[in-house]
């Protein structure tokens, strides 16, 4: 590849490129035969294009014909089919018997310019429908047919076709109307276009030509002929619907694409998975899931959000603990107690005999856990070897490796049940503390071997530790075993790589115990540490972030399958000096975690400069609500607090200051948001116990939030009856009584013809006063998305727009549900409420009143007095103050 | 759903057609029927049955009427039905088959509701209601000629069958029309393929291969209809942006597409679809058929059965009947009449193409045969 495109700039600079040179008389000459060439070329191009038609629409001529005539075939067996059948030929008759059939003109008596003059008339009294002919020859001819009449079908409303939405979804980018929409009006028999009325629309940007085969033939021929100068690209542009510039652009993409051809030299990027960095693996994770909803490809928090890091970190949930359990036998712990049994092996060696036989019938009293521990112990030993790469040095150094590495797939069972021709030094080893626990049938020579190797004490330590834990680490380790359970399937890897690993653990071990003590930790460096690829030192960062320095976990959680915790431990207990030596695979702890808080602290700044860039974006645009001032579009809004501000998440780390997103906006802190729980700007949810948040003094209800199970004290959400053994709901079954649009505990609504006007949604069982009914979902979209639909709405006389908050509309037109065809009442039995529900707005309906079963709803559409229709309208008198008495009210809530 | 436009520059020309008729077939206006002063929107031929390749029917205001093409040049009036709605105005007709061969002829218009005729007995067999609004067009699958499908002003394409009256799919929702849907046509051969055109100046290419089940399900269904599991298909396999106006005609010409718009012309164009992943592709533009003064929408064109000859009328009452298969294209014929000047909605080519009817909007049938045509 390097030659290539060595050669490639060779070549190129070979090329003739004149551009600073005036046309010579020679070259004008050479422009005059370039013009006939390229006009020639282009001629060619174009007959090969007619031809190229040709040959398709005739390809697919006969195609078609075929179909055709199969067709026609399956037509005259129909015939012959109602002919057997005796059904009659209705049609055909009925011409036949005469009566209806007239014969006034013949169409051979002359050129036909006298034509016959028929008309028809209809007799409605009569239900015939009469058809006289006059002319021609003169005679004149009347036909009678009985009209059929097809009786009235009651219509039914009329409505766009729409989509159920059971949640709010943002506008997909291309479901804006337009620039330009035109809206017939059948009435008026008008067109009328609904193009933007603002001009701070940005002009589309200058589309960018591309280039057809035909296009590049020319621009190849000519620069190869004539090289690339100015006067040659000017006569390119007579002939290229481009500029210059793009034109030369392309010549040099067509020169590359060419010499490389001619080279035939394709470069084979198979890139490993494992070469990516874990930003670019996690990169789909990171645009595509919502951390709100917990979904990928939310549909309504969209892709590509900020990402808010919290600011407080959970509290690592395991720490590292000295008496810990070692994870598997690839644990670091046991190497650390490798190293400290070597002092004092000899009072070892002895106990561990004990020990074992301990051991072994401790564990056959519980097979079950043991077992479900070996496997773990298995997936252990499978994720170290996974990545042969990684796992190869170690093997070449085991003398042992290279039998067990390669066992043929038959030997798979073999090699589980311990044969006594395999170098059991090294597989027996583990196979008694593996198989002691199923069955006790090892023979004593077996162990004898084992006993008899340099380094007994290392697996009596092993077996000695896991004993004493082995109660309490239970539910742990059938965790695990479950967890890896879909791992299991294919023995024959397993227990080969487990054996490899068997080998290698072996030899390190025998490596450290041949090594000074000091050693040790670096030895085993040497081998582990230079195979750490990008994405597994990503995802041990990530560990550490998670985790704490366990590296039980990390390498259980993270890199199972990829590193081991003893290669974990060993990587994280590097020290710097060792590392600086790599500084492209390695880096000190200190400077990982220096690095992890650097990049936190980077990927913060972007956050941050997107929520400025979009800040920016939207005061560029100034089409908020307010500045819009568009008086002329039909929304409904709901009820209480006038108008609300979406929320955004800030991602503040430390304290919320004047800088955040969320101060600046006005809003809340919200769970979401990066800052600490003790931010002053959060919201701190409710205490509420016996109330059930149904009144004001709840202070999430009186700002029109719904209780959050995550926020409040005392609201949280009881599943099941306590059948299941989940915990019963506390409280004496209290429940919160506001959040019902979180749990979706709405009634059911029934659509149909309204009594006041087109569709209208009933109740069907009855509600008392203030119970939630059900939520107004639609399309979120913009303000100016939502003038530029409400026109055509308005012209139409039905528009689904409710005002959500200052950034967003809900559109109910397409997508929605039944509650968008609850009519409009002045003086309604429902009311529409906004309501904040884990930071997102959302309409819920209530009733004002009890209403009874099978009721039509209403609400007030509350549309502005300058934009209601006159159906819409208020009654003049008491109805207005009432409004804005209860406006006011509305505002006082909000305080 | 990203929007398809057609390849432009060299390489990428279509093979327009000249209007310099080349007179291989000559026809000459022969007859005139006036049914009244209400516009005339559709008239087809049935090429169901081979018995009823001479009938006709037309649709316009609240009636629906059915003639047979005398072979002297004449009409014959068959049956005529009229909708006790006066307020009813159809805007579409197809001939149906019931699953015994009965003829069917389907018609629908303003009020949305579609009305199945059995032809034999003079019978309303079946009246559909479901669409939101009006109807803009009907079409009937020959391979499974009872399985209908309908364009909606509610921006809608519905797949009915007539024999259960079921609503078998709705092709609207995330990537559907979003204005009326003006035209839809069924593949003539892959029986899973439709193309749908309309207001908002796509065509837009659906396959219900994945919901075909449902389709097999309607033949046997025999609980009520409204039960049935009707299904939506949102997204289109293809969204084509062929024209920059009102598309208000589409049909599969073989695997190539004809529609056209106001742009007084038809154009035929192959969508290149890939079947793994929807609306991804490519269009060619291939062929253009001009047609002088057709700029006005809801005017239609129609083929004979081999679609050999294609007839489109224009704003003045000018009839052009292309070879539509020939490369280029070839006017075969401009058929004129000094008495005919008001906008022709539809035309109907004869089986052979030897008689062409059209339908204009001052409420009368004009109808011209081919001059020594071997058969008559």
């Amino acid at each position: 590849m390097a030659s290539s495109s060595s050669k490639a700039s060779d070549s190129s600079s070979q090329r003739p490129k004149r551009p600073d040179q005036g046309p010579s008389g020679k070259d004008a000459a050479g422009l005059v035969a370039l013009h006939g060439k390229l006009a020639q070329l282009k001629r060619q191009v174009q007959s090969t294009r007619l031809a190229a038609i040709k040959e398709r629409v005739e390809a697919n001529r006969k195609a078609l014909q075929v179909h055709t005539c199969a067709l026609f075939d399956v037509a005259a067996a129909a015939e012959v089919a109602s002919r057997g059948a005796e059904g009659g030929n209705a049609l055909s008759r009925g011409a036949a018997e005469g009566h209806r059939r007239f014969v006034g003109w013949d169409s051979a008596s002359g050129p036909g310019e006298r034509e016959l003059v028929h008309v028809q008339e209809e007799n409605l009294v009569a239900g015939t429908l009469v058809l006289s002919s006059s002319g021609g020859s003169g005679a004149s001819h009347r036909t009678v047919v009985q009209l059929v009449k097809l009786p009235v079908v009651d219509k039914i409303p009329p409505y766009t076709t729409w989509i159920f939405l059971d949640k709010n979804q943002r506008m997909a980018d291309d479901q804006s109307v337009g620039r330009r929409r035109i809206y017939y009006d059948p009435i008026v028999n008008e067109a009328l276009i609904c193009s933007e009325s603002d001009d701070d629309v940005p002009e589309p940007e200058e589309e960018k030509h591309v280039f057809t085969e035909g296009e590049d033939q020319l621009i190849w021929k000519a620069t190869q002929d004539h090289g690339l100068s100015r006067e040659v690209l000017n006569v390119l542009c007579q002939f290229v619907d481009a500029t210059p510039s793009e034109i030369e652009e392309r010549s040099e993409v067509l020169f590359e694409k060419y010499e490389k051809q001619s080279q035939s030299s394709y470069k084979t990027d198979l890139q490993l998975f494992l070469d990516k960095t874990m930003d670019v693996a996690l990169d789909s994770f990171d645009n595509l899931f919502c951390r709100r909803c917990l979904v990928f490809d939310c549909r309504l928090h969209g892709c590509s959000q900020n990402l808010v890091f919290p600011s407080e970190k959970q509290p690592y949930g395991h720490e590292l603990d000295e008496n810990k359990r070692p994870c598997g036998d690839q644990c670091y712990l046991r190497r650390r107690e490798v190293y400290q049994d070597t002092c004092n092996d000899d009072r070892n060696a002895c106990t561990t005999y004990n020990m074992d036989s301990r051991s072994s019938s401790l564990k056959v009293s519980a097979t079950i856990l043991s077992e479900s521990e070996d496997s773990n112990r298995d997936e252990d030993n499978i994720k170290s070897t996974s990545i042969v790469e990684t796992s190869r040095s170690k093997i070449t150094n085991s003398e042992y490796a290279d039998k067990s590495v390669t066992p043929p797939p038959g030997d798979a069972s073999e090699t589980e049940n311990v044969s006594p021709d395999m170098p059991l030094r090294t597989l027996g080893r583990r196979k008694i503390s593996k198989h002691a626990s199923k069955s006790n049938d090892h023979s004593p020579d077996k162990r004898q071997k084992i006993y008899s190797s340099p380094f007994p004490f290392a697996m009596s330590v092993l077996n000695k530790q896991s004993v004493p834990e082995i109660g309490e680490t239970c539910p742990d380790s059938i965790e695990s075993a479950v967890d890896q359970l879909p791992s299991l399937d294919d023995p024959n890897k397993k227990i080969s790589t487990k054996d490899m690993c068997a080998g290698s653990t072996t030899n390190t071990t025998e490596n450290t115990l041949r090594d000074n003590n000091n050693n040790l930790f670096i030895s085993n460096k040497e081998h582990s540490i230079s195979h750490w690829s990008a994405l597994e030192r990503d995802l041990y960062l990530k560990g550490i972030e998670i985790f704490g320095k366990n590296s039980c976990l990390i390498a259980r959680n993270l890199l199972s399958g990829l590193k081991t915790c003893m290669e974990v431990a060993s990587y994280m207990y590097n020290n710097g000096a060792a590392m600086a030596k790599r500084p492209l695979s390695g880096k000190s702890i200190l400077g990982d975690f220096a690095e992890a808080e650097q990049g936190y602290m980077e990927q913060d700044l972007v956050a941050r400069t997107r929520i400025c860039r979009r800040k920016g974006r939207a005061r560029k645009l100034k089409y908020t609500w307010k500045s819009a001032g568009h008086p002329t579009v039909r929304k409904r809004i709901g009820d209480g607090k006038q108008w609300y501000t979406q929320y955004n998440p800030c991602g503040c780390q430390q304290m919320c200051g004047k800088d955040c997103a969320c101060v600046e906006n006005g809003t809340c802190c919200e769970k979401y948001c990066g800052c600490s729980k003790s931010c002053k700007n959060r919201f701190r949810g409710c205490h509420c116990a016996k109330s059930q948040c149904r009144s004001r003094q709840c202070p999430c209800f009186a700002a029109s939030r719904e209780c959050d199970p995550d926020v409040c004290r005392n609201c949280w959400v009881s599943c099941g009856d306590g059948s299941l053994g989940e915990p019963l709901a506390r409280g004496d079954g209290y429940q919160c009584g506001n959040m019902k649009l979180l749990l979706k505990q709405q009634q059911r609504i029934l659509l149909g013809k309204s009594d006041v006007a087109g569709w209208g949604a009933f109740i069907k069982n009855p509600v008392n006063r203030n119970d939630y009914l059900g939520e107004y979902t639609g399309e979120l979209i913009s303000h100016r998305e939502a003038d530029k639909r409400g026109k055509i709405y308005d012209r139409a006389n039905s528009s689904f727009l409710f005002d959500l908050n200052e950034q967003y509309v809900l559109d109910a037109y397409r997508k929605g549900d039944k509650l968008k065809f609850a009519n409009h009442s002045s003086n309604p039995n429902c009311y529409a409420k906004v309501m904040l529900v884990a930071g997102d707005h959302r309409v819920g309906i209530y009733a004002k009143d009890r209403i009874e079963a099978s009721e039509e709803l209403f609400y007030d559409y509350r549309y502005g007095p300058d934009q209601a229709p006159a159906w819409a309208r208020r009654p003049e008198g008491s109805k207005k103050d009432e409004a804005s008495v209860s406006h006011h009210r509305a505002h006082k809530v909000a305080r | 759903m990203a929007k398809l436009g057609p390849g432009q520059g060299l390489g990428c020309e279509a093979a327009v057609g000249l209007l310099a008729p080349s007179r291989k077939r000559e026809y000459k206006a022969c007859n005139k029927l006036t049914e009244g002063k209400r516009p005339l929107y559709a008239i087809g031929f049935n090429f169901l049955d081979f018995h009823y390749y001479e009938v006709f029917a037309t649709v316009g205001g609240n009636r629906v009427t059915t003639y047979s093409c005398l072979k002297d040049g004449n009409f014959a009036i068959l049956q005529a039905y009229i909708d006790e709605d006066k307020d009813e105005s159809f805007y579409t007709l197809s001939w149906a088959c019931d699953l015994d061969g009965t003829p069917l002829l389907v018609a629908a218009g303003s009020n949305g509701i579609i009305r199945v005729i059995n032809c034999a007995t003079e019978k309303l067999l079946k009246t559909f209601v479901g669409h939101g609004d009006s109807i803009n067009e009907i079409r009937t699958q020959a391979l499974k000629p009872s399985l209908i499908i309908s364009a909606s002003k509610d921006e809608s394409v519905r797949l009915w069958n007539v024999h259960t009256g079921i609503c078998i799919l709705i092709f609207a929702g995330a990537g559907g029309h979003r204005n009326e849907v003006l035209s839809v046509d069924f593949h003539p051969s892959d029986i899973y393929r439709i193309a749908s055109c309309g207001m908002d100046n796509t065509v837009k290419i659906w396959s219900m291969k994945e919901f075909w089940p449902y389709v097999e399900q309607s033949f046997t269904w025999t609980d009520l209809p409204s039960k049935f599991p009707t299904k939506y298909v949102q997204f289109p396999v293809l969204v084509a942006v062929v024209h920059s106006n009102y598309v208000d005609c589409t049909r599969w010409l073989g695997d190539f597409i004809l529609s056209k718009s106001v742009d007084n012309e038809i154009v035929l164009w192959e969508p290149k679809t890939k079947e793994q992943s929807p609306g991804e592709g490519s269009i060619d533009i291939l062929q253009k058929y001009p047609v002088p003064e057709c700029d006005i929408w809801f005017i239609k064109f129609s083929c004979d059965f081999h679609f050999n000859q294609l007839a489109i009328g224009n704003r003045e009452g000018k009839v052009f009947v292309w070879e539509v298969q020939s490369s280029p294209p070839v006017l075969t014929a401009r058929l004129t009449n000094p008495q005919c000047k008001s906008a022709i909605r539809q035309t109907a080519v004869s089986f052979d193409g030897s008689t062409i009817l059209a339908c204009s909007e001052d409420g009368s049938i004009w109808r011209w045969d081919e001059v020594d045509h071997p058969k008559a």
